[in-house]
């Protein structure tokens, strides 16, 4: 069996809206792969294929041309599903539901059931941290708590691969770091991680390796450090740094032939950052 | 869309198929009486849109139920004509319910010609054309009921009522009981009544002599104050001698059928 | 640069991928049954149910009719109207509830989740199909308990005082009392109307396939809806409009054409009604019902195989 979790290979898909003569190319000739036990990042701008792949990876959808494989299995066959956890973006479960007996549905039909689906349940709510809202009907969930239940009902039947369309697509700060520290969780408990997204910062925090894609065609792909270092550049933080050492360090700069110094200043959080501090910081309070 | 396409053709190749099948069940479920024939195209004419689309729509006794509470209402009101009209329909979109036929014989034989003796607001004259025209419109509806339902002893208990209560022909009559006897709903005071009519039918009184005398000789429980009163009239008019005379009537003994007044239903209803 | 932890950027590092799961049944009973057990719960749960209220007003109201009738006629009445009215509430409901759950997974995305576990689309149309017709079997014994107790109590009464008014009069023989009180009884409670009942589920079940089919490729709800009452309605004058047009020689090749398509493409309808003649209190003949549930079993094989054909390579 192959070592690569998904494998997509040529893949085109071309769709025709109504009954326009025109087509519309989502998918060009795309080829990459995950490899087993990594977090893969499709990341790109809204209508540059992500989904369309994912659907087919899933099997939703056909190929025109080219194929996917899941765990060296074709897309379509039901085998490959039993080794795939999906949660859609902005997923919608059956809203009379609880979050419990969502996991028993999606459970089931995994062929699960007995003492070793209500002892997963109990285990995933445990991971999703939604204990507390096990018997509430889902109707009365917020965005990020059905995200959350969303992964928890991906993981049910114990799939080698997760794949995540846009697994923050409006949720809040708070929501999202932790559904980024689930996903971290996943990746150390060995699952594989495929998620699609066009939020840039997430993707940079959790995954292993990055695909952009762009109109259909990947345009970069390797590892985050790969992509993103400079080779000809370098950074330093320095805490408690007196004006004489920035001067000293400013001289000894400009003392090289070729080196410039190319920005200075103070160190800033990010938006996101300090928005979760002061989150923590009021809930803590509370408690 | 190539899988549409596929899915029409499919299911045009099944419809071919089960053409013949559905047909001969369509047939067996006819004769069984479970399915009704369609209805007439009079009744489709005659129709509101409504009653139209339900009968359409497979609700023909819905439809037919709710004409009956609208002909009761036409009764409350002697719209004669509506009613007969209403149930044009009703025994159109249930031809064998048997309760629709005697319904409408008793409403237009009996109950608008007795309103047509009685309504002074119009000439005698008319009243006169009106009470034969609904006594003629009763036969005739229980002739169709009678196509539809041969065998049906209400239908013809209710012809009869008309004959004999209302057109008073005792010959008719005796032949609407006559055809009662041997029905298999037919009551058991129809043998009796046969007799009588045709006691009192010209031209037949021999024949209803030796018929009531049968009966007689059946023994006491034939011996009814009006079986013995016809078989004295047939005595004096066919001057039977003495000897073979039967003796008169006990006086004592309880009348058993009295004769139904025109406001009570079959079933024993009163009619205010 | 944010001040959280370094998230780990490191290159793929060498952790222990996962084991590969169980194998999965090529095609599995139970799963059927999960999504079938969850549409009831579905429907339950949208208080579907509450229909029964209004119906049981209606067979209340009917069962109260005063009218100038015998009561064998007024019997057949409250029947006609309450067997009528049921029969309406099944195949309405079969076509509403059908048409609402599948575009309703497919617009909510629940169906996503569903088709990306192991689950085979043929289970999922028909888990759907088995749900909806286990909530119109169940709505079907609950209407017609309602009918039986408002009948039975109608009958009851009716019988008590006929028998009682009979005797009193004192002019009757038991014997024509027990006749006059079987009149009465023909228009009651028989067992029969059971096989009223199951026409009326062949029906809505048949309702329910032709609306699962169309749903497959109808853009929204109400569109399944309105097709579906209108193909009920074709199917109900199909033999009445072939046996007008088809036998008319001046109408065009065109009119006759369409009779002969509509006839070929459209279930007929009107043969599921037989309830109404077991109801007006005919003779139910067994052999006739078997053929009956068969000719239903067909019509559900084939609208689920033609619902198949479109939905297996449907594109979400």
């Amino acid at each position: 069996m192959s070592d690569n979790a998904v494998e997509v290979k040529n893949l085109t898909k071309v769709f025709r809206p109504g009954l326009k003569k025109e087509y519309v190319v989502a998918v060009d000739n795309l080829s990459f792969e995950v490899r087993a036990g990594e977090v893969y990042g499709l990341i790109g701008p809204n209508g540059s294929g992500k989904s369309t792949t994912m659907k087919v990876v899933l099997g939703l959808m056909a190929a025109n041309k080219g194929s996917a494989k899941v765990f060296g299995l074709d897309s379509g066959d039901i085998r490959a599903r039993n080794e795939i956890g999906f949660l859609p973006e902005n997923p919608y479960f059956y809203k009379h539901l609880s979050g419990a007996e969502t996991l028993r549905f999606y459970g089931k039909l995994c062929g699960m059931k007995g003492r070793a689906l209500q002892d997963r349940i109990a285990e995933l709510l445990q991971l999703v941290e939604l204990e507390g809202a096990a018997n509430r009907r889902l109707g009365g969930y917020s965005k990020g708590m059905l995200q959350r239940i969303g992964l928890a009902q991906s993981l049910i039947q114990n799939p080698r691969l997760v794949i995540l369309d846009e697994p923050t697509a409006g949720v809040d700060p708070v929501g999202s770091r932790q559904i980024r520290d689930l996903i971290l969780r996943l990746r150390d408990e060995g699952y594989t991680v495929f998620l699609c997204s066009h939020l840039l910062e997430q993707v940079q925090e959790v995954c292993d390796r990055v695909g952009i894609l762009f109109e259909g065609r990947m345009r970069r792909e390797g590892t985050l450090d790969e992509l993103i270092a400079i080779e000809n550049q370098t950074s330093m933080t320095i805490e408690n740094a007196s004006p004489e050492l920035i001067a000293e360090i400013q001289n000894l700069v400009r003392s090289h032939e070729g080196t410039r110094l190319v920005e200075e200043g103070h160190s800033r959080t990010s938006l996101e950052s300090l928005f979760i501090q002061i989150a923590e910081r009021g809930r803590e309070g509370k408690s | 869309m190539p899988r549409l396409v596929l899915a029409v053709i499919a299911l045009a190749v099944f419809g071919v198929l089960r053409a013949p099948l559905e047909e001969d069940l369509r047939e067996r479920l006819v004769a069984a009486n479970l399915l009704l024939p369609p209805p007439g195209q009079g009744a489709f004419e005659q129709m509101s849109q409504s009653a139209l689309m339900g009968t359409l729509g497979g609700l023909r006794s819905l439809v037919a139920t709710f004409l009956t509470l609208n002909a009761f209402e036409h009764f409350s009101t002697k719209s004669w004509d509506d009613l007969r009209a209403n149930y044009l329909i009703i025994t159109n979109l249930e031809p064998r319910d048997e309760s629709h036929w005697v319904a409408v014989i008793w409403h237009i034989g009996i109950n608008a010609t007795a309103n047509m003796e009685t309504d002074l607001r119009l000439p005698a004259f008319e009243r006169e054309r009106r009470f034969k025209e609904y006594a003629f419109q009763a036969i005739d509806l229980a002739e169709r009921g009678l196509a539809q339902l041969p065998d049906s002893a209400a239908i013809r208990l209710q012809l009869a009522e008309v004959y004999r209560e209302k057109l008073k022909d005792d010959c008719a009559t005796a032949r609407v009981y006559g055809e009662i006897i041997g029905l298999p709903e037919a009551p058991s005071y129809a043998r009796r009544f046969y007799g009588y009519f045709m006691a009192r039918c010209p031209g037949r009184e021999e024949e209803a002599y030796e018929y009531l005398m049968d009966l007689y000789r059946e023994g006491e429980r034939q011996h009814l104050p009006t079986l013995i009163k016809e078989i004295k009239n047939l005595e004096e008019k066919l001057a039977i001698p003495s000897p073979q005379r039967i003796p008169d009537a006990d006086p004592d003994r309880p009348q058993k059928m009295p004769k139904t007044p025109a406001n009570v239903l079959p079933g024993g209803i009163v009619v205010p | 640069m944010s001040d959280d932890p370094p998230p780990s950027t490191e290159a793929t590092p060498r952790r222990t991928p996962r084991a590969a799961g169980k194998a999965v049944p090529i095609f599995s009973l139970g799963r059927v049954a999960t999504i079938a057990a969850s549409t009831v719960t579905q429907l339950v749960r949208m208080k579907t149910f509450y229909f029964l209220l209004a119906f049981a007003l209606v067979v209340v109201a009917v069962g109260n009719f005063n009218i100038p009738a015998t009561p064998a006629k007024e019997l057949s009445m409250i029947k006609k109207v309450a067997f009528g009215t049921m029969d309406i509430f099944a195949w309405l409901f079969a076509i509403v509830a059908t048409a609402l759950l599948i575009p309703k997974d497919v617009e909510d995305r629940t169906l996503y989740t569903i088709l990306s576990k192991p689950v085979r689309r043929v289970e999922y149309l028909l888990g759907k199909l088995c749900g909806v017709l286990g909530v119109i079997a169940v709505s079907l014994v609950a209407m017609y308990a309602i009918c039986a107790l408002v009948i039975y109590s109608r009958e009851s009464l009716f019988v008590s005082a006929e028998y009682e008014a009979m005797v009193a009069s004192a002019q009757y023989t038991a014997a024509e009392i027990e006749e006059q009180l079987s009149l009465i009884q023909q228009q009651g409670l028989r067992a029969e109307l059971g096989i009223a009942v199951l026409a009326s589920f062949f029906k809505a079940a048949v309702v329910a396939a032709v609306t699962i089919f169309l749903s497959t490729f109808a853009s929204s709800s109400l569109f399944t809806i309105i097709v579906s009452i209108l193909l009920f309605l074709i199917g109900h004058a199909h033999h009445m409009a072939s046996s007008f047009w088809l036998h008319e020689s001046e109408n065009n090749m065109a009119v006759q054409m369409l009779v002969k398509v509509i006839k070929i493409l459209i279930p007929n309808y009107q043969l599921f009604s037989f309830s109404e003649g077991i109801v007006q209190g005919e003779a139910v003949v067994a052999a006739l019902v078997w053929q009956m549930g068969g000719l239903t079993a067909g019509y559900l094989v084939v609208f689920l195989l033609l619902s198949l054909l479109v939905f297996v390579d449907k594109e979400f």
